[in-house]
């Protein structure tokens, strides 16, 4: 199997409470996203990005390509899939700061499956996830899914 | 105070000839993003990001932070401090390793107590707790 090698990189100046980050993709898919303090644990509306917010487009993304992955399996490749992603992060007593919960909640468009073989789909499709299967020791992992269509 | 983070992705057709878009972010920062299992599993991304870039970038961006908060609360904030971090996925096996290096310009700080700081920021940092079970994280740090 091949080792696929994916990099970014960051630079901060300044302390935390007012400095300020700047984070580029190895790939050049996206550079000089800005992320600060408050937009990590604020109300994260300024259009500056957080560690956080870039895990639940990695856990969006990946839970996609699973279940892209499963529904093929079983002769139902999806017209349509959108998945959403929540990444909670929370103090908690003893340990500081942690990723406390990751929820998933997917929508399915696919024709030529029923309820119970979109069900298994959906759950093999979390299992198999790395980025879940990860944070699963130290974090609650929760994926509603749902299909539309079906047979 | 919980701090909740979003974003939505939509994918299009099986996982070989399919494709996706990392569409939107809570914050507005990003997006769309594409996305395709190639560019995911094969050494050349086509300029394409993926869930493991993004992790990456989730991993930098928070060791980056917790050395930031850790020098100036020793009494030597950093100047700036310039992260990458590498993560290597198996496709079938997973994350297998990520490779953390950091080059900071910290006044008044000497390289032991640089490599020191930087030790504890990738032990506590939120992303290396979340991602504990990663069987090797590896840090280079020195000034410079």
């Amino acid at each position: 199997m091949p080792r696929i090698e994916r990099n970014a990189t960051v630079t901060w100046e300044g302390n935390v409470a007012r400095g300020a980050g700047q984070i580029t993709a190895g790939t050049g898919s996206f550079g000089g996203i800005p992320y600060s303090l408050p937009s990590r644990i604020g109300a994260g509306d300024e259009a500056k990005t957080s560690p956080e917010e870039l895990l639940a487009a990695a856990h969006a993304g990946c839970y996609a390509m699973g279940l892209a992955s499963e529904l093929t399996k079983r002769g139902a490749p999806p017209q349509l899939l959108e998945v959403r992603c929540r990444v909670t992060m929370d103090e908690v007593e003893g340990k500081g700061h942690q990723i406390v919960h990751s929820t998933i909640d997917a929508s399915a468009r696919a024709d030529g499956i029923d309820a119970a073989a979109f069900a298994e789909a959906a759950e093999v499709a979390d299992e198999e996830c790395p980025f879940s299967a990860l944070i699963k020791a130290s974090a609650g992992v929760t994926v509603n899914a749902k299909l539309e269509g079906g047979t | 105070m919980a701090a909740v983070r979003r974003a939505e992705v939509t994918w299009k057709g099986s996982l070989m000839e399919g494709s996706g878009s990392v569409d939107a972010v809570g914050s507005g920062a990003f997006g769309p993003l594409d996305v395709t299992w190639a560019a995911r599993s094969e050494e050349s991304s086509g300029g394409k990001t993926s869930p493991e870039e993004l992790i990456a970038a989730a991993h930098a961006a928070c060791f980056s932070m917790a050395l930031s908060h850790a020098l100036a609360q020793a009494g030597n904030p950093a100047e700036e401090l310039k992260t990458s971090a590498e993560v290597t996925f198996v496709p079938g096996t997973g994350i297998t390793e990520i490779d953390l290096k950091v080059r900071g310009r910290v006044p008044g700080l000497d390289e032991d107590g640089f490599r020191e700081a930087a030790e504890t920021a990738k032990a506590n940092c939120p992303v290396s707790k979340a991602l504990a079970g990663v069987p090797e994280i590896t840090l280079d740090a020195s000034l410079g």
